[in-house]
C-alpha cells in the first residue's frame, strides 16, 4: 500500500534534501534563445512537477572558472537567522565567507531598521587528525560552547565536503544535543560536492527549518499573515501588503527563530524569486496546507497584476487588491512616462540568478529598454510545485517577447566576455558582483543589485529606472577605463565569436 | 499506514561467505512468502549475482555517474522468486571513497521512498567487510537498518572483524542506531569451531542465530549462478538456510553487544591457541576433540 506520505514530492522524513538536479533537473550550462530553452524545459517536464525524469541536456563545458557552493548558501541563510547560531562542521577554509556574509548581515539589519549585530557562525576547524579519527566529539564540544556563550534559540549544524566524506554522524549528534539543550539543533546537509549548483544550499537550509523549527500543529492561524521568502532586501512588502490588510513574515534571512516557527500559521506564502522560494513554499503547502501563491513573479505590470490578483483570491481580498492596483498605476504613470522617454534607445543586459533574471528583463522592457541578452547562473526546468503558472521564463517570453542571446553560465568570466561583446549593452544589471569588473573593463557600467527588492511591484519599475539612470551617468568613466586596461585573455580567445566553443570543441584545449 | 519494513544489515570479514549467506536468506525469505530486497553494499557489486543466475546488474553509483538525476526504481532489478536486487557499486580498487558511495546510494533510496513504494517486508543490506570508517557505518546508523547480523567463522581474523563491528554498533546504539541480532556461525564443521564461536558470543553477550556448515552443495549451486535455496531446495543445506531465515523473520529484539578490548581479544585468542594445541598434542582430551 502506498501511503499519503510517500506520494509527496518533498520528503521531510529524512534529514537531507534532494539536490536540485535530482528534483528539478537543474542545469548550469546552456546557450541559445530564451524561447528554445522554454520549449525544451517544457518537454523535460514529465510527471507531476517534472520530477526525476527531466532530461534537459546541458552544454558540457570543460572547466568551471568561478562558483560558490551549497555551504555558502547555508552560511548566508541559516547564518543570518537572528538569535540562532550556525556551526560549520568543516575545515577552516569553508568558513572564509563569514566576514563577507557578516557585512551583508549588518547592512541588511540596518536597512530594515533592526538592531545591528554581528552574525553568529562558528567553525569546528577540522584538521588532519580529525579527518582520520573522526571529529564528532569536536562538534559536541562546539555545540555546547556556542550554547553556553550565546544561549541561542536554535543551533544549525552545516556539513562540509570533509565531514561528508568521513561520514561523521551529525544527525545523531544534533538529536543528542537537541534533547540535552532543549532547543532545535538542526543538521543541514550542504556538502559542496553533492550538487552542481549552489542553490541546493537554499533548499538544505529550508529543509532543516521545515523539519525542526516550523510549528507542527499550530494552535492558532494568523489569517492576516503572509510569508515572504527573501534575502536581506529593503522592506518594500510591508507597505504594499499593509494596503491589503496583510502583515509580512519575512524569512529566512534576518528572521528570528519565532518568525520561522510561525511559518505554518500564515495565510499564504510568496517569494521575490522562485529560485529561492520554490522548496520552502512548496513544502509549506504540502506539509502544513499554507497556500503557495502560484502566479508569475511580481515584476512589471503583467507579473505584478497576476501575482496580486492571486494573493487577493487566496486571501479573500480581491476588492482591496483591485483598489491597490488602480492606485499604483496612477501613482507611477507620470514618472514612468518620463523614464521611458529618457531611456529610449538604451540597451541593457541582465546577469543574475535564474528566475530573478526573468523578472528583471520584464521590468527593463516595461521601461522601453532593449534586452537582447541575459546570462543566468543556472536554470530549473520546473519549480517544486510543478505549477505552470510559476513558469517565469514562459511568462517573460509570452508577455515581453524572446531574448535572442540567452545563456546559462555558472559565473564563467571567460564566457561572459564573449557574451557582452556580442550584445554590446549600455549597462548590465548584476547580482553576485564578481562579474561586474569584467564589464567595467569593457566600458560597460554595472548596477549591482545588492537590494534584491529594488524592482518588485509597480514602484519597482520606477526604482529600477532611476537606478539605471544613475548607472548610465557613469558610462563615460567606464569608457575611459576600458581605454586604459587590458583583458587577461589571449588574442585567440578575444577573437572567438562563440563563448561556448570550448564546450563544442573540447579538442581545442588539447591543441 | 504502510506496514513496518524489517531492515537488516549483514556484516562480516571479506570472503567469509556474507553474500552467499545473505542471498540464501533472501531466497529463503521469499519462498516463505515475504517480499524481499537485497541491497549489496560492496564496490565489487556481486552480492546479488546468485539471485540472478550469475548476472551482474547496473549499479546505483554507475548510474549516478552517468545521469544527473536518477530514478531509484531504474536500478532495482528482479531476481529469483521476485526478489528486488540492488547493487550500490563503488569506485575501482584503490581510488575514490567506497564509504561515501554507500552513503550516496542509500540516501537516494531513502529520499525517494523506494522501500515503501515497493511494499517490501525485508530489506537486507549486504555490507562489505569490516566497519573500517564512517561510510561503512551508514547502514547501522539511525533509520536505515534496525537489526545487524554478522557472519563469522571460528577463524581469529573473522572474529576480530566481528568484534570491530560490535564496537561500531555499540557506538551508535544510544542514538537510535541498529542493534545486534546475533552471529551467523559459518563454515562450522569441526566441533572445536563451534566451541570457539560459542565462547566468543558468550564473552560479548550476544547469541548464535544459526550454525551453517561448510557444504559442497553451496559450491555446486554457486557454480550454476544460483543460491542453494534455488538449486537444491531439498538439500540439508537448504534446510539450514530456511531455518536461519525463519529465525531472522521471527527475530524481534536486538541488543547492544559488549565488544572485547584489543587486549581482552588478544588474551582470549591466546587461551584458545593454547587449548587447541593441547588438543592436538593429546595432552588434553576435549569432549569434542575432533581436530
Amino acid at each position: 500500500m502506498v501511503t499519503e506520505t510517500i506520494k509527496q514530492k518533498i520528503n521531510l522524513n529524512v534529514a537531507d534534501c534532494e539536490t536540485r538536479e535530482q528534483r528539478l533537473g537543474t542545469i548550469i550550462s546552456w546557450t541559445g534563445k530564451a524561447s528554445e530553452l522554454s520549449t525544451l524545459s517544457n518537454k523535460a517536464r514529465c510527471g507531476a512537477g517534472g520530477r526525476r525524469d527531466c532530461a534537459l541536456c546541458e552544454v558540457k563545458v570543460p572547466f568551471t572558472q568561478g562558483s560558490v557552493c551549497s555551504e555558502q548558501m547555508v552560511e548566508c541563510q541559516a547564518g543570518n537567522v537572528r538569535n540562532a547560531v550556525l556551526v560549520q562542521h568543516s575545515p577552516i577554509g569553508c568558513a572564509a565567507g563569514q566576514s563577507m556574509y557578516n557585512s551583508i548581515y549588518r547592512n541588511g539589519l540596518a536597512i530594515r531598521g533592526l538592531p545591528v549585530e554581528n552574525l553568529l557562525i562558528t567553525c569546528t576547524n577540522l584538521n588532519e587528525s580529525d579527518m582520520i579519527f573522526g571529529a564528532i566529539y569536536k562538534l559536541h564540544q562546539t555545540i555546547q560552547d556556542v550554547y553556553d556563550r550565546h544561549k541561542p534559540e536554535a543551533i544549525f549544524v552545516a556539513t562540509s565536503c570533509a565531514t561528508a566524506i568521513i561520514a561523521d554522524d551529525i544527525e545523531s549528534a544534533a538529536s543528542e544535543y537537541q534533547e540535552k539543550l532543549g532547543i532545535p539543533v538542526i543538521p543541514l546537509y550542504c556538502e559542496g560536492f553533492r550538487s552542481k549548483h549552489w542553490s541546493t544550499g537554499f533548499d538544505a537550509t529550508q529543509h532543516g527549518i521545515l523539519r525542526q523549527i516550523v510549528r507542527k500543529n499550530p494552535a492558532k492561524k494568523q489569517d492576516d499573515l503572509i510569508n515572504v521568502i527573501n534575502l536581506w532586501g529593503s522592506d518594500v512588502f510591508t507597505p504594499m501588503f499593509a494596503e491589503l490588510g496583510l502583515r509580512v513574515n519575512y524569512v529566512v534571512d534576518l528572521a528570528t527563530v519565532e518568525q520561522l516557527a510561525q511559518l505554518s500559521e500564515a495565510a499564504a506564502t510568496v517569494g521575490f524569486c522562485y529560485t529561492l522560494s520554490t522548496y520552502m513554499a512548496a513544502a509549506l503547502e504540502q506539509e502544513f496546507g499554507i497556500p503557495e501563491i502560484k502566479a508569475p513573479q511580481p515584476y512589471g505590470f503583467a507579473g505584478t497584476d497576476a501575482w496580486l490578483r492571486e494573493i487577493g483570491r487566496v486571501t479573500n481580498r480581491e476588492e482591496k487588491v483591485e483598489a491597490y492596483i488602480k492606485k499604483e498605476y496612477e501613482a507611477i504613470a507620470p514618472r514612468l512616462k518620463e523614464l521611458r522617454e529618457k531611456l529610449k534607445g538604451v540597451k541593457g543586459y541582465v546577469a543574475t540568478g535564474s528566475a530573478y533574471s526573468h523578472g528583471l528583463i520584464s521590468v527593463l522592457r516595461e521601461l522601453g529598454i532593449a534586452v537582447n541578452g541575459s546570462l543566468v547562473f543556472h536554470h530549473d526546468p520546473v519549480y517544486d510545485s510543478g505549477d505552470p503558472r510559476e513558469d517565469s521564463l514562459k511568462h517573460l517570453i509570452e508577455n515581453y517577447g524572446d531574448v535572442p542571446s540567452f545563456h546559462v553560465s555558472n559565473r564563467q568570466q571567460y564566457q561572459f566576455y564573449g557574451l557582452l561583446k556580442k550584445v554590446k549593452p549600455d549597462f548590465i544589471l548584476i547580482r553576485h558582483n564578481g562579474l561586474a569588473p569584467l564589464a567595467s573593463r569593457l566600458g560597460i557600467p554595472a548596477a549591482p543589485l545588492g537590494d534584491e527588492h529594488i524592482a518588485i511591484g509597480y514602484k519597482g519599475i520606477i526604482n529600477l529606472g532611476e537606478a539605471i539612470l544613475d548607472v548610465l551617468a557613469h558610462k563615460k568613466f567606464h569608457e575611459d577605463l576600458s581605454q586604459h586596461v587590458t583583458l587577461p585573455y589571449t588574442a585567440w580567445w578575444l577573437e572567438q565569436d562563440d563563448p561556448y566553443v570550448l564546450a563544442k570543441h573540447p579538442e581545442l584545449i588539447d591543441d | 499506514m504502510s506496514k513496518k519494513i524489517k531492515q537488516i544489515a549483514i556484516y562480516g570479514k571479506g570472503g567469509i561467505g556474507k553474500s552467499t549467506t545473505t542471498s540464501n536468506i533472501s531466497a529463503a525469505l521469499s519462498t516463505l512468502g515475504y517480499k524481499v530486497m537485497q541491497f549489496g553494499c560492496d564496490p565489487k557489486s556481486d552480492s546479488t549475482n546468485t539471485l540472478r543466475n550469475g548476472q551482474y546488474i547496473p549499479t546505483v553509483l554507475d548510474t549516478i555517474r552517468t545521469k544527473s538525476n536518477v530514478n531509484a526504481h531504474d536500478v532495482v532489478f528482479k531476481g529469483f522468486n521476485g526478489i528486488y536486487c540492488v547493487e550500490a557499486g563503488g569506485p575501482a580498487p584503490g581510488v575514490g571513497c567506497a564509504g561515501r558511495g554507500i552513503t550516496t546510494a542509500v540516501q537516494l533510496f531513502k529520499q525517494q521512498h523506494v522501500f515503501e513504494e515497493l511494499d517490501i517486508d525485508f530489506v537486507i543490506f549486504d555490507v562489505l567487510g569490516d566497519v573500517v570508517c564512517g561510510g561503512f557505518a551508514v547502514p547501522i546508523r539511525e533509520g536505515i537498518a534496525e537489526h545487524v547480523f554478522t557472519v563469522s567463522s571460528s577463524d581469529f581474523m573473522a572474529i576480530y572483524a566481528a568484534n570491530n563491528l560490535f564496537a561500531g554498533i555499540k557506538k551508535y546504539s544510544n542514538n537510535g542506531g541498529a542493534l545486534l541480532g546475533g552471529v551467523i556461525a559459518n563454515s562450522i564443521n569441526k566441533p572445536y569451531a563451534k566451541d570457539i564461536v560459542d565462547d566468543f558470543v558468550k564473552q560479548t553477550k550476544t547469541q548464535i542465530v544459526e550454525y551453517v556448515p561448510r557444504s559442497v552443495t553451496v559450491t555446486q549451486s554457486e557454480l550454476q549462478g544460483k543460491t542453494t535455496i534455488e538449486a537444491a531446495p531439498d538439500s540439508a543445506q537448504a534446510a539450514v538456510y530456511l531455518n536461519l531465515a525463519k529465525r531472522i523473520a521471527s527475530h524481534e529484539v536486538s541488543k547492544s553487544p559488549e565488544p572485547l578490548t584489543v587486549e581482552q581479544l588478544r588474551n582470549w585468542a591466546a587461551q584458545w591457541a593454547d587449548h587447541l594445541l593441547a588438543l592436538e598434542t593429546g595432552s588434553i582430551e576435549g569432549t569434542h576433540s575432533n581436530i
